[in-house]
């Protein structure tokens, strides 16, 4: 599969409106809840604030905060954040598949949407492009201001797991931190690092990785490099996605390498069905790290690509991420994992 | 010879298990070739083989007919598939998987996959348990006075934030920082007797309580840490030479080695979380039931045995009026099971009435009037299908349903996932220009519709919906913890 490259040079609209898919997959029942928010960054008076512009994100962070820990609540294989979007309390899928910040229509259709205006896809089709502006966001000790953010309906994923969830939090919002993040510790960790990707704090301990490599993103979404049955195959990371994802049309090396456990349907948001298969990866194998026995479905990715504007094979979802930890730093464009020592099986 | 022969049978029994079984595993059914789904059957599976991948496939009971029977083809629902006959016993049938008629994951979607095996991720939200009790390491560890619980978490000088996050405050991870002291962190919140559910978060880390032997397991690998906040104190005076007490009561079954009481100055007690309700108690001194000398309330249970009763929260008032010549009137419904000859009223001189408490709730009742069921004829809320009808009542309702529109409407009903949208059960009242019904609803999400005339309406009211698999709208309610 040729990997297409960066599709920055399209129009700032279309790229907005591929925005994402992540795959749910009820296979556990887990604990952990609901809403809320954090006020403590709003408490600041202006003056003890400090304004950080970079392209594209205005957010404001107390002085002396380099390090954010932000604790992920688990509900099933996904990870939400506390948040306050435009005085909704609720939470936010944290989802690394999301194109920046996705809202539930539930609670924001009735924002003013902008700029609603026709443009084309890549596949030639022409669609609506609607969103809307956020004036206040607020998680952890972040406050964002004047955000763009996409609608979609997540009403279905609410009544599933019980929670109110606002949205979904992409990386572009934060992808001026390194990023660590630790599902098997519910845990997200933010560094704030300057412009060559190097951390402001220099007392924490620096990630130690396992396996270190350049990361390839487009829109933020991290896209990594794998190989199954001899076949090298592009990803994407998706912490919004609860299972591995192979897309329907891999070639045959890869298609007989799973085993497939049975087929089913996936409920979509309203009245939307999709058929896939359910199985196990058998041969994949990340860097020279051979991972044995993930979950995964099959099913056809072709939109997905569309919306990343990039040939992907596949999705690593909460299977591959609960193999260890992972730090991402967008400025260096490079990407760690820390495997843990006692592999979950 | 006759032996032989045995053995013969015997071996060609075995031979035709151990082929059966040879070739059925699903896991070597289904593969996906050259853009097809390729499904490989074998015709000597048995009834329970066939219906077993007839379930983790998702194929239809006629798509298998027509393969084992070796039609060549056959549409279901849109999708041709193809059938080829391998050999006398297996048989592939194959669909393309690129004329899918069904919509394909799409960009803006979060998508969700129902296991076959279980289930519904269920979040822990705040429970109804009938009772509690608390069970910590140390007695500093937790306090409930007021109202408020005060909690306590030793040590962690080096910590520099700790949360508290819980059922009480759906989970939230930054509204109860607390307070860092010489011995340990501590925090206060003001909260109604109840179960919860609580953790507490260390440096962005989450940690269940260690000091208390109350857990819970989080079903991610995890433990919550339980609480109660009490709202009764079982207390026996005297019996101080007794080797232990246990109280046993309907609220738990009757079981007689959970509720050990604590020994005091002047006897026995027992703080205890209970949910608002009548019930029925003992204690057990030394092995020998007795009821509660303190407690004048006592109920025969029918089998000949004397119980101590007692109520807790506030009490309904049911009253009946006229029907004076009555011999007996009972007052019977979702609150006592139903049970007929329970719920004995009181006569008064308009008629009759009895004071019983329930927890808040939904409930159904009516009275037996001499033998004879009746409904409230008082009470305009009258709810069930067809012509079978009951008084409803909802004790401390939570939420009310409003429209304020279609008055000249004949029958509104409302429905939602509160009534398995039922659209004919809950009937609204129209009162002060206006179609009502209030009901109590558990914290969370709720959807719902109404349904007038007839005909399914979203709420014109309300702000928040959301689409449904009928390719309509659903009205969105949210009720806090």
């Amino acid at each position: 599969m040729k990997f297409l490259e960066s599709d920055s040079t399209r129009p700032i609209e279309l790229r907005f409106q591929r925005m994402k898919i992540s795959i749910v997959v009820l296979i556990c029942i887990l604990s952990f809840p609901l809403s809320g928010h954090s006020k403590r960054a709003s408490i600041s008076v202006t003056s003890y604030l400090s304004i950080v512009k970079t392209a594209g994100n205005n957010y404001t962070i107390a002085p002396g905060i380099d390090v954010l820990t932000i604790p992920l609540k688990r509900v099933g294989n996904l990870f939400m954040i506390d948040a306050n979007v435009d005085n909704q309390i609720g939470n936010l899928i944290f989802d690394t598949g999301a194109m920046g910040l996705v809202l539930n229509k539930t609670y924001y259709r009735n924002h003013v949407i902008e700029d609603s205006q026709p443009s084309n896809g890549i596949n030639g089709s022409i669609s609506n492009v609607s969103y809307v502006n956020i004036d206040r966001l607020e998680f952890s000790d972040l406050t964002f201001k004047n955000t763009r953010a996409d609608l979609t309906d997540l009403g279905h994923i609410e009544n599933r797991r019980k929670v109110k969830i606002l949205g979904l939090l992409g990386l572009s919002l934060i992808k001026d931190f390194e990023i660590i993040i630790d599902v098997n510790n519910s845990q997200l960790q933010l560094f704030r690092i300057d412009k060559k990707g190097n951390r402001l704090n220099t007392t924490e301990k620096s990630f130690q990785s396992d396996i270190t490599q350049p990361i390839q993103s487009t829109n933020n979404i991290i896209f990594l490099k794998g190989m199954i049955g001899g076949k090298k195959l592009n990803f994407c990371m998706d912490t919004g996605s609860e299972t591995n994802v192979i897309s329907n049309r891999s070639s045959k090396e890869v298609l007989k390498s799973i085993t497939i456990t049975r087929r089913s349907s996936l409920q979509g948001s309203g009245s939307k069905k999709s058929e896939v298969f359910y199985g196990t990866m058998n041969n994949f194998v990340y860097i020279n790290k051979e991972l044995t026995g993930m979950e995964t479905i099959i099913t056809n990715l072709d939109n997905l690509c569309e919306a990343y504007g990039v040939q992907i094979d596949g999705v690593l979802g909460y299977d591959f991420l609960n193999k260890g930890s992972v730090c991402i730093n967008l400025n260096k464009k490079q990407l760690g994992i820390c495997f843990l020592k006692t592999e979950k099986k | 010879m006759k032996r032989c022969y045995t053995y013969i049978i015997m071996l060609f029994c075995l031979c035709f298990f151990a082929e059966s079984s040879a070739q059925y595993n699903p896991r070597n059914v289904c593969r996906i070739e050259d853009n097809k789904t390729i499904f490989k059957l074998d015709r000597r599976w048995n009834e329970k083989q066939r219906k077993e991948i007839r379930n983790l496939f998702d194929l239809d009971s006629l798509l298998l007919a027509a393969a084992f029977r070796g039609a060549r083809e056959i549409v279901i629902d849109g999708s041709k598939w193809q059938i080829k006959n391998i050999d006398k016993n297996q048989v592939e049938i194959s669909k393309d998987i690129n004329i899918n008629p069904v919509q394909q994951i799409s960009s803006k979607d979060i998508y969700i996959f129902d296991d076959l095996i279980n289930n519904i991720a269920n979040i822990k939200t705040q429970e109804s348990a009938i009772f509690g009790v608390n069970n910590f390491k140390e007695s500093k560890a937790f306090e409930y006075k007021n109202n408020e619980v005060h909690l306590f978490l030793r040590d962690y000088p080096k910590a520099k934030k700790i949360y508290l996050s819980g059922t009480f405050n759906n989970w939230n991870t930054m509204k109860l920082p607390m307070r860092q002291t010489p011995y340990g962190w501590m925090v206060n919140i003001k909260l109604p007797p109840g179960k919860y559910l609580y953790k507490y978060i260390i440096d962005g880390k989450w940690t269940d309580d260690f000091n208390n032997h109350n857990k819970e397991d989080d079903l991610n690998g995890g433990m919550n840490s339980v609480f109660y906040c009490p709202n009764y104190q079982f207390v026996l005076k005297g019996y101080k030479e007794a080797k232990g007490v246990i109280l046993a009561g309907s609220f738990n079954n009757w079981k007689t080695n959970q509720l050990k009481m604590d020994k005091t100055t002047d006897g026995w007690a027992l703080p205890v979380y209970l949910k608002n309700g009548t019930y029925e108690y003992k204690f057990i001194v030394n092995g020998n039931w007795i009821t509660d000398p303190a407690n004048k309330n006592k109920h025969y249970d029918g089998s000949g045995n004397i119980n101590s009763v007692f109520g807790i929260g506030q009490s309904s008032l049911f009253k009946l009026n006229g029907f004076t010549t009555a011999k007996h009137v009972f007052l019977t419904g979702t609150f006592n099971n139903w049970t007929p000859d329970e719920l004995a009223m009181e006569r008064t001189p308009q008629g009759w009435q009895l004071a019983y408490i329930v927890a808040p709730g939904n409930y159904e009742y009516k009275f037996i009037v001499d033998g004879m069921w009746i409904t409230d004829p008082v009470n305009p809320y009258a709810v069930g299908q067809g012509n079978i009808k009951n008084s409803f009542f909802a004790f401390k309702p939570n939420h009310t349903f409003e429209l304020t529109k279609y008055l000249a409407a004949k029958k509104v009903f409302i429905s939602g996932d509160f009534v398995d949208w039922s659209n004919d059960e809950y009937q609204m009242v129209k009162r002060d220009g206006r179609w009502q019904f209030s009901l109590y609803l558990s914290p969370g999400k709720h959807t719902y519709k109404f349904v007038v005339d007839g005909n399914w309406i979203t709420d014109p009211s309300n702000k928040l919906w959301e689409p449904n698999q009928y390719g309509t709208s659903n009205s969105v309610v949210w009720i806090g913890p």
